[in-house]
């Protein structure tokens, strides 16, 4: 198709081309098409069928309020192809067709759209039963638009910004570009968001004047330049308004351009006050065949000749009802177009300089008239119009029919934002008859159309949103307010009509392809309200979101009814606004993780990495699951374990002792010099949390363990549960600043001695023993003898700087000792064949101290710091028919249960927690959690897993530890 | 989210910075006063009330301080404490 290649307001680049496949063929088009006008382009008239009935549809209102051009792009179905740009390579298929969507094998469904009456899946879909199994697949097929592979997966990068601002405007047209720089006058950071990939709103594409010697597109544009070069507005195109929320929370959504890093991105945006200037869309003129291919909306005939250079066909009728349509009519005669017609809804009140240019170019306007009836095939070949009211008709042959039966605003925003609508006679059109706080509106959306009012109103609606940031501007709101008072006001909305009665294939939804039928049906079955009628037959509950039907449907109800103007309201709306990718709200993704100081060594030693938590760490360092030679070695030599995700922490100040006093169930007013105490957290229940090490450092000062997995929640737990006393203590998690090494095995001793003059002999370094050594006279770490694993070892907390050079220097001095990395897995058995156990593996929400065998860890004696979790352990202590931790062995040393299997008899007693085949003592050998008349030594316990069938694995409840019981191994 | 806290320490912040800590029960009773279903009231029952409650936050990720403020749970907005003045919602 040959361009229009040289008007001034084109947003297009002719130069630039690009091209998309669609049907197995490439496509042509140029930088700034949408996937929709490039088709257009091409001559494609048809882009999809319709849900029900299989119509063809075709490009109605570029401003994606209908499913017309929903199209599945690059496997992602149901993308508004008239709103998205093209880009090179993009391919296009057409969605809910059988073949093509000019040639659709369902199109017959059309000529039954008589057995689909309103509501029709109510009435039909339940009897008889028996055809269900059936009829369901059938449905199912037919059912919805759009298909997604369930292989398929989203490409692309999703943002998220999250933003803060005095000022939010919605909409970047001529009242919203005013509204920003009279905002941004005060001093205040405000963002304008603009849902078209320029700013402008209606002004930009058109040529009309807006003073003698300026275009309204040059205005636009002027206006445009001066909002992007004012630092203090931050401008977001392409951008659309999805949700407005409580305190002016507003959400939007971004499409990026080629040269943005990210594909969608979620925008959230906190302000101070909001400014809602979205304008206004068309409402769709009601007769019949109102979607046929050719039929399409005022401003999109107007913006494919001026944006897009594309001209709509060769031969147009207009049947329009306000000023915009003789506008387009006459600029697009002007550019070209045969327009047979102009028919006017209205009788009277046309701007008189419009009536003169139409009847300069000898265009015969009809007053009074509308559109009727479309006809053709699967696109337009004619239009009968006709005299409202009257019996007087004219056909006329052509192409294209410019349909608009006038304005409605866009007022989904301010419902969002809680605003109630409702009718306002002189513009016909539903507006806010309250605004929510520090909300206001702007534009056209007000049912202004004169130019300087547009902008002054703006103005004012800017001025008074930069007084609710505490700027007192009283003065110069008085002044706007005089101002747009002194212009024209809103103009009066052309009447609703429809000229045909039955309306069986006259849209109101073009979506659900709900008819003017289907709404009598509704009504005549009892439906009363347009929130009813909507749900009864579907109009306005699809992806368009009630774009269409949102005020024709009511207008109608409303006409039925002959009701009472302000009792009809319209239909609601909810978040989003306009569809978003679900990959768009899930977001970057980002992978929140951190590596231990030593992580580039485990990785290089062919540490397999697990995310454990927020960290990353190594599982074993062999292909070999059970990780049997990490554990030997430490049975028998030296092994080391990067431990640096145990929380780490420090508390300090007068109330120190106080704060660990309350938490701890433990006495820890009584701590030997010198020496670590083993102890646990409990919560209000008395259920166990946590366990760890304390040390004193001095009086008021201790250093602490917690596991991994507590890490991040230690502070937060230790100030909430001292929230109400005042305490005086400094709590520092100092979990990132050190790291841990675990040197364990029998050879731990002479492996340490190597790189320490220090004596670290038994008797001056005992178990339980804690000393700050000095690692080749430079490094100081603290160490401390525990046995977690149940050989000789030291803890060594090290300062994360110090980490590497502290690992290498074991790495390297062990080598005679036959050191050996060892991972989670190896420490896992090792520490389960000692009876150690691990919160959350042999504990759940529900498990005590007791429970787990650690009563002596509680002292009671502590009536003063009233322990968290002391009153529930008083009641639990001696409470039966709870589970208990015991030790079990299987009878089939072959047979390891799978962890989590529960015990059972005639009923679930228990659960496996943990279970391994252990080397050390040649058993498979377990920890579970079993009722307490279970867990006496000697039991005999069966386990039920799947497919065993009848059969169970059988158990022997035994005494722990399962490996050296007297403990001597590590404290030799 | 669209509610937001006044941190004492750092002012007013998006809610997603911060961890309900629950309703304001006031201090911890003593315990030798209290029955098991008396202490289990305590510590799990809420009053669930429709309108201003006293509760408590925490900003974890800022500065971590536990601290109560005063939230309308009908529009889920913070409120000035109603003991001092009527209940007008903050600035």
């Amino acid at each position: 198709m040959n361009r229009l290649r040289h008007l001034p307001t084109l947003r297009i680049r002719p130069e630039d081309e690009i091209s998309i496949h669609f049907r197995g063929k490439i496509y042509k088009g140029v930088a700034g098409d949408t996937i929709a006008t490039l088709l257009f382009a091409n001559g494609i008239r048809i882009f999809s069928r319709s849900l029900k009935y299989h119509r063809p549809r075709g490009l109605y209102s570029l401003e994606g309020e209908c499913s017309n051009t929903f199209m599945q792009v690059d496997g992602i179905p149901n993308v508004c192809t008239e709103k998205t740009l093209a880009r090179s390579g993009m391919i296009v298929k057409a969605q809910n067709v059988v073949g093509s969507p000019e040639y659709d094998l369902m199109g017959f469904m059309d000529k039954l759209s008589w057995t689909m009456p309103a509501g029709f899946y109510y009435w039909l879909f339940h009897k008889p039963a028996a055809i269900w199994p059936l009829a369901i697949k059938q449905i199912r097929k037919a059912a919805g638009i759009g298909n997604l592979s369930p292989s398929f997966e989203m490409k692309g990068r999703y943002d998220e910004n999250y933003l803060n601002a005095d000022v939010c405007i919605i909409g970047g047209g001529p009242a919203g570009m005013c509204a920003a720089l009279a905002a941004s006058e005060h001093d205040l950071r405000v963002i304008l968001l603009e849902s078209r990939p320029w700013l402008g709103g209606f002004f930009d594409y058109r040529s009309a004047d807006y003073t003698e010697d300026l275009a309204l597109y040059e205005r636009a544009r002027a206006l445009a330049n001066q909002v992007e070069q004012t630092s203090s507005v931050r401008v977001f195109k392409h951008t659309s308004m999805i949700g407005a929320y409580n305190n002016n929370l507003i959400t939007a959504f971004q499409q990026g351009t080629e040269n943005d890093n990210f594909t969608e991105r979620y925008i959230e945006i906190r302000a101070e006050s909001v400014v809602v200037a979205t304008g206004c869309i068309e409402r769709p003129l009601l007769f019949e065949n109102n979607e046929k291919p050719g039929v399409m909306q005022v401003a999109c005939a107007h913006r494919l000749a001026r944006t897009h250079g594309l001209m709509v066909g060769m031969a147009a009728v207009f049947s329009i009802g306000h000023d915009l349509g003789l506008e387009a009519a006459i600029d697009l005669h002007d550019l070209g177009l045969n327009v047979l017609c102009v028919a006017d809804v209205r009788e009277n009140g046309q701007e008189s300089k419009l009536i003169a240019k139409l009847q300069e170019r000898k265009i015969p306007i009809l007053k009074g008239w509308v559109a009727e009836k479309a006809h053709g095939g699967k696109c337009l070949n004619g239009v009968t119009l006709t005299k409202i009211a009257e019996t007087q008709k004219q056909k006329f042959n052509c192409d294209t029919l410019v349909a608009s039966a006038g304005l409605t605003p866009l007022t989904g925003p301010l419902a969002l934002a809680g605003a109630t609508l409702a009718y306002d006679d002189h513009t016909g059109f539903f507006l806010p008859d309250k605004l929510p706080n520090k909300i206001y509106t702007a534009g056209r959306m007000l049912g202004l159309s004169d130019a300087f009012a547009i902008e002054t109103s703006g103005e004012l609606a800017g001025l008074r949103a930069a007084a609710d940031c505490g700027t007192s501007l009283k003065h110069e709101i008085d002044a706007a307010e005089k101002e747009l008072h002194a212009l024209p006001g809103p103009v009066k909305g052309s009447q609703f009509v429809t000229a045909t009665r039955g309306g069986k294939k006259t849209f109101v939804c073009f979506d659900e392809d709900t008819t003017l039928k289907h709404i009598n049906q509704a009504l005549e079955l009892g439906f009363d309200g347009p929130e009813l009628i909507k749900r009864f037959t579907s109009g306005g509950t699809g992806p368009g979101q009630g774009g269409i039907p949102g005020h024709n449907l009511p207008l109608y109800v409303r006409q039925l009814q002959d009701a009472d103007n302000k009792t009809v309201k319209p239909t609601n709306v909810r978040p989003p606004l306009a569809s978003t990718f679900l990959a768009t709200y899930a977001g970057g993704g980002h992978v929140m993780s951190k590596h231990t100081p030593v992580h580039s060594s485990q990785v290089k030693a062919g540490g397999k990495m697990e995310r454990i938590g927020v960290w990353y760490r190594a599982r074993r360092f062999s292909e070999d699951k059970s990780a049997r030679e990490e554990i030997v070695n430490v049975r028998n030599n030296v092994g080391l374990l990067d431990a640096s995700s145990l929380g780490k922490f420090r508390i300090h100040g007068p109330d120190a002792l106080n704060a660990l006093q309350r938490v701890y169930v433990g006495d820890m007013s009584k701590m030997a010099p010198g020496k670590v105490k083993y102890t646990a957290m409990c919560n209000e229940d008395g259920c166990i949390i946590d366990d760890g090490v304390v040390i004193q450092d001095g009086k008021n000062d201790y250093y602490f363990t917690t596991s991994t997995n507590r890490a991040g929640k230690t502070v937060e737990w230790i100030r909430y549960h001292t929230r109400y006393d005042g305490w005086d203590f400094h709590l520092i998690n100092l979990t990132d600043a050190f790291g841990v090494i675990n040197l364990a095995g029998p050879n731990a001793r002479k492996v340490l001695q190597k790189i320490t003059d220090a004596d670290i002999s038994n008797d001056v370094f005992p178990f339980t023993g804690c000393q700050e050594l000095m690692i080749e006279s430079t490094i100081p770490v603290r160490a401390m003898r525990l046995g977690f694993v149940g050989e000789l070892s030291y803890e060594l907390h090290v300062s994360s700087s110090f980490m590497q050079a502290v690992w290498d220097l074991l790495k390297e001095n062990g080598e005679e000792f036959g050191i050996m990395n060892f991972g989670l897995e190896a420490q896992n058995c090792l520490r389960m064949e000692k009876g150690h156990l691990i919160i959350g593996s042999e504990s759940e929400q529900r498990t005590t101290l007791h429970d787990v065998g650690l009563g002596h860890l509680w002292f009671q004696q502590k009536p003063e710091a009233k322990t968290v979790g002391a009153f529930a352990l008083k009641e639990t202590e001696t409470q039966k028919g709870r589970l208990k931790l015991v030790g079990i062995k299987m009878d089939d040393s072959s047979r390891t249960p799978k962890e989590g299997s529960i015990i059972v008899d005639e009923k679930i007693r228990g659960y496996v927690c943990t279970a391994r085949y252990s080397n050390s003592v040649a058993e498979s050998i377990g920890m579970a959690l079993v009722e307490d008349h279970l867990s006496i030594p000697g039991t005999h316990l069966k386990i039920f897993e799947d497919n065993l069938g009848d059969q169970r694995l059988s158990a022997t409840v035994v005494t722990m530890p399962f490996y050296d019981p007297e403990g001597k191994r590590m404290k030799i | 989210m669209s509610l937001t806290i006044t941190c004492p320490i750092c002012g007013k912040r998006n809610g997603y910075e911060f961890r309900y800590g629950g309703e304001d029960k006031e201090k911890r009773p003593e315990e030798d006063m209290f029955t098991s279903r008396a202490w289990c009231s305590y510590v799990h029952m809420n009053k669930s009330v429709a309108g201003t409650q006293k509760e408590w936050w925490c900003h974890k990720d800022g500065c971590g301080a536990w601290f109560a403020i005063y939230r309308d749970t009908t529009t889920n907005l913070e409120v000035s404490d109603p003991n001092e003045d009527g209940s007008k919602a903050k600035a």
